[in-house]
């Protein structure tokens, strides 16, 4: 973004180079055809009008395939593979930005067809910006991610970069996927002017943070780190992802259950703290997890006393860990869409649990509900299943961060494997050490720079709706964790002139806090951001 | 787990009684509030005082001592460092060319010279390698605002309801699981004139979900006289050094406005009348109606009329009719059909009423009050740190040296060497472009 900023400076000193204007069309393009949609939805809208979920998908589409193209490119560079590569990248902002615009517009005509029935006053537009739950944000954060790395390529020796950013926004609209489109009414505390500026913020600093950790990827990559102890790395994530879905259920019994839901009169679906087991799933992710351990050791040996047969072995492991992977991921999906028949899924040791959330649904206060004994939790979560039970359904929605997980876990592992393919050749036609440093250098401080804009505009619409900047809530505290990382990152460089290679671990550490302060504080602890 | 986070109790009541004991005695349910969290704060604000004093003399010495000339070692020891040939008239006029280059190029340049060598010192952005200094200073502001606002400020809660008046706030206390409650006072009375809820459905439910927006409209009254006000969502009102926020709401359905169709026993059309809530009216006839108290659920407790839920199930107004010769009787009006002859129901002074229609809105309003000395100093802070780090992250400290030799046959050697603290690629294209900018004249005059 600074580039950005500095252009014009040079613009008005020099008349010895032109200004490279058309190193910037993709990202100026694919922002204005984006407006261009939103007028025409606007003027010719209506049912007829491609959805915003379809404009979704097609971005996801043209992320995917830009990433193949970049990935070809890098591996056999040439000019087609590298312009197709852009142009797609470019079409997929395009279509991602349209999707959010478009949205926008849908969101607005559903609410206010309802209150104009009600002879109501219409509200503001701003109420209507889709920024409202997690679907809405990981549809920013995928287009901050796309234009940062748009922008970025203006430099050509960094087209490179979109091989790593794109599949890692594609993963983030598959996130988006599974979390789903259904529209939902905005609560009234959200309905703020500091919204947009608040959560804006936050899509582009996750978004030039994730390009920052990209780069840190590369540079470790480039810095001649092998791909062996990058999948130690992958392998302990995927391992930790596998341990901890399913309520720790796979490693600790070997299955792996589902979340329900309950399919409403009206057709919204809710989701019900009732899992269903899935066939066969716990089973695979288990020999998935024994081959990850597999990885992990033999590549530990092989690093520690560089013996090569182990190496050898290790990479087999890998393989077959990225098939194994790939099964449970294709088993799980085709599972919970053709699974019938889904009460005789359900265990009946959540039953206990399940009935003390039953009766905290009917309005009892939590020190009644622990007076009430086990057999009568029981028995209301068993009537419930019952009677009920025919309402229940599967869905890929149940479960996002579940599933995207996985996937997150499949891809990491993809790409560790296509790292240690010619590695020497893919360690040549990345841009010098140096650069790499710089670019990330550079992308660290835009996000310290926007996490501090999105503390402090967060504070301060705190104030202006609760009456306190700070309530330690935990997405707050995720974030000034997050920003410190920063911090850290650039006091260390200065400081003590931390560069290279220990700049870059910070750089993957304040991503991975990042994330995790976007869903793991939604979905895994309580707090006042418990919406988005 | 903090104690005023929802769900709380529900984990409190799990805990035994032992985990009770030391986990309270940790400080772990309120761990913002406890020693060891100020005492963390405070040693970082020291941290960060103390590492600013240490390091900004150096980084004064940027501005306040210029390094004008460089041997040549030093120049060409800079990451960016180039050594040209050069024929020109003399050392002084190169001096000159490569100054207004430097100048053309953004960089403030002076020319020395000394002994045998000119010196070209060009820099651009000193100022810049105070940033991490104003950011610091802009954090400790910030901090101060936080002390100020935990020692000095408070915040309770106001229910309102239309009619009502408070001159005082309560302020929750929390120990444990125990919530207990303390009312300071306030320098003025508040009245609630008016509560509103604006819904997206307007049948619908008054819950969270179905609103827009909630309105509560006061008037405060003190030695300076009355002021109306309105506090609605996201947008506090501020009197005094108070703001009032829209915090909550009690969820018992009530009716802001409602709407009576009044048949006459004589017979004829009904009419109608709309009542504000606490509001009366006055018919043609002489009939005085006030709008008494709206009954979402109706049902009767004994002999008093009261509601079973919250909901708008059966709908009632509690009405105090006066008739013109002066009968007073306490009606019920209801939206629902009523069998003949119910005695709640029976018509009063030759009017039967029935509830045609009514505006839903919550039964009170809670306005949250607060009173914050630490704001001023937050806000501040809070612009001085945007501003500062996008002046710190979006320019740098750029500087460029160039050192002027004489050589054989009316030649020059130039040695330029520079570096930047921020921004390498970009600085690099520009020396790039200085290089170019010296070598091309030199061609240039070749060719003439």
């Amino acid at each position: 973004m600074s580039e950005v900023l500095q252009k014009p400076f040079i613009l008005k000193t020099t008349s010895a180079e032109r200004p490279d204007f058309k190193a910037y069309m993709p990202a100026v393009l694919a922002v204005a055809a984006s407006l261009l949609m939103l007028i025409l939805r606007i003027q010719f809208g209506g049912a007829h009008f491609i959805a915003d979920s379809g404009l979704m998908l097609l971005a996801l589409a043209c992320y995917l395939t830009a990433a193949v193209f970049h990935l070809t490119n890098l591996y056999a560079p040439s000019t087609t593979a590298q312009r197709f590569g852009l142009w797609l990248a470019t079409s997929g902002v395009f279509f991602n930005l349209s999707s959010w615009l478009v949205r926008w517009v849908n969101a607005r005509d559903q609410e206010v067809a309802v209150i104009l029935r009600n002879g109501g006053e219409i509200p503001w537009f701003f109420r209507y910006i889709p920024f409202a739950n997690l679907y809405d944000l990981s549809l920013a954060f995928a287009f901050g991610a796309g234009i940062t790395t748009l922008l970025i390529a203006h430099r050509k020796n960094f087209r490179f970069l979109g091989a790593l950013s794109l599949p890692l926004a594609s993963l983030i609209l598959v996130l988006a996927r599974f979390i789903g489109d259904e529209l939902i009414n905005l609560p009234p505390v959200l309905d703020s002017y500091w919204r947009p500026i608040h959560v804006g913020t936050a899509s582009l600093s996750y978004g030039v943070a994730l390009v920052c950790f990209a780069v840190a990827v590369v540079y470790l990559l480039k810095d001649r780190t092998k791909p062996e102890a990058m999948a130690i790395w992958t392998s302990i994530f995927s391992l930790s992802i596998i341990a901890t879905i399913s309520k720790f259920s796979v490693l600790t019994s070997a299955t792996y259950s589902a979340s329900t839901m309950m399919m409403g009169s009206s057709g919204r679906r809710m989701p019900i703290p009732l899992r269903a087991d899935i066939p066969f799933v716990g089973p695979i992710l288990v020999i998935t997890a024994l081959l990850l351990v597999g990885v992990i050791v033999t590549f530990g040996i092989y690093l520690a006393k560089n013996d090569e047969k182990m190496r050898a072995i290790g990479h087999w492991f890998l393989r077959l860990s990225l098939v194994a992977q790939g099964i449970g991921i294709a088993t799980l999906i085709s599972q919970i869409k053709s699974l019938t028949n889904i009460t005789s899924h359900i265990s009946t040791s959540q039953y206990a649990w399940f009935g003390k959330w039953l009766f905290e649904q009917q309005g009892m206060r939590p020190g009644e509900v622990a007076q009430i004994s086990s057999a009568q939790l029981y028995q209301a979560a068993e009537q419930f299943v019952q009677q009920k039970g025919q309402m229940l359904a599967l869905s890929t929605n149940g479960n996002p961060v579940e599933l995207s997980a996985l996937i997150t876990a499949l891809t990491a592992t993809f790409f560790v494997i296509l790292f240690s393919f010619r590695t020497e050749r893919l360690r040549e036609a990345l841009p010098a050490l140096e650069k790499l440093d710089s670019l990330m250098y550079k992308t660290a401080s835009v996000t310290f720079a926007l996490l501090a804009m999105l503390l402090i505009t967060g504070a301060i619409w705190a104030n202006e709706s609760w009456g306190a900047y700070w309530s330690w809530d935990s997405k707050e505290v995720g974030a000034l964790v997050a920003w410190l990382t920063y911090a850290a990152y650039l006091h260390t460089r200065i400081a003590r002139g931390w560069t290279g290679r220990r700049s870059a671990y910070f750089a993957i550490v304040g991503f991975l806090l990042i994330i995790f302060t976007y869903l793991g504080v939604s979905y895994l602890l309580p707090g006042l951001h418990s919406y988005a | 787990m903090q104690q005023s986070v929802e769900g709380f109790d529900k984990y409190f009541a799990e805990l035994t009684p032992a985990q009770r004991l030391v986990y309270g005695s940790l400080g772990f349910f309120d761990i913002y509030h406890s020693w060891y969290f100020n005492f963390l704060l405070l040693t970082l604000s020291l941290n960060i005082v103390l590492s600013s004093i240490d390091r900004f003399p150096g980084a004064w010495k940027y501005i306040s001592k210029k390094k004008l000339s460089a041997s040549r070692q030093f120049i060409l020891s800079q990451r960016q460092r180039e050594t040209v040939e050069v024929k020109d008239e003399s050392r002084a006029s190169l001096a000159q060319r490569i100054a207004s280059a430097c100048r053309d190029l953004g960089w403030k340049a002076t020319v020395t010279g000394k002994g045998n060598s000119n010196y070209i010192f060009a820099e651009r952005g000193a100022w810049n390698r105070l940033g991490a200094y104003t950011v610091h200073v802009a954090l400790l502001v910030i901090f101060l605002g936080f002390f100020m606002t935990a020692n000095w400020g408070h915040t309770g809660q106001m229910p309102l309801a239309p009619g009502d008046s408070a001159t005082e706030i309560t302020q929750l206390s929390f120990h444990l699981d125990q919530v207990s409650q303390v009312t300071v006072p306030l320098p003025f009375k508040v009245t609630c004139t008016d509560i509103q809820q604006k819904l997206i459905e307007r049948d619908g439910p008054i819950n969270a979900m179905n609103t827009i927006d909630w309105l509560t409209r006061i008037k405060i009254t003190d030695e300076r006289g009355e002021h109306e006000g309105l506090v609605h969502m996201n947008a506090p009102l501020d009197y005094r050094g108070y703001r009032f926020f829209q915090a909550s709401f009690v969820s018992t359905g009530n009716a802001r406005s409602i709407m009576l169709s009044l048949t006459p026993q004589a017979g004829g059309q009904p009419i109608e009348v709309t009542i504000q809530r606490n509001g009366s009216t006055m018919l043609s006839d002489g009939t005085k109606i006030e709008y008494l108290n709206f009954y979402p659920d109706f049902t009767l407790q004994g002999s008093e009329p009261d509601t079973a839920s919250e909901d708008y199930n059966k709908p009632a107004a509690q009405l105090e009719v006066t008739t013109p010769s002066g009968e007073r009787k306490t009606v019920y009006a209801f939206a629902m059909e009523l069998p003949e002859g119910a005695p709640v129901g029976a018509p009063f002074g030759g009017y039967k009423f029935k509830l045609a229609s009514f505006e839903r809105a919550a039964q009170a309003h809670i306005l949250s009050v607060q009173h914050d000395p630490g704001r001023l100093p937050f806000y501040l802070g809070s612009a001085f740190l945007v501003l500062t780090l996008c002046s710190v992250f979006f320019f740098s400290h750029q500087r460029v040296w160039a050192r002027i030799e004489q050589k054989e046959h009316g030649n020059f050697e130039v040695v330029m060497g520079g570096d930047t603290n921020r921004n390498k690629l970009g600085f690099e294209d520009k020396f790039k472009r200085l290089v170019e900018m010296i070598g091309a004249r030199v061609d240039e005059e070749k060719q003439s």
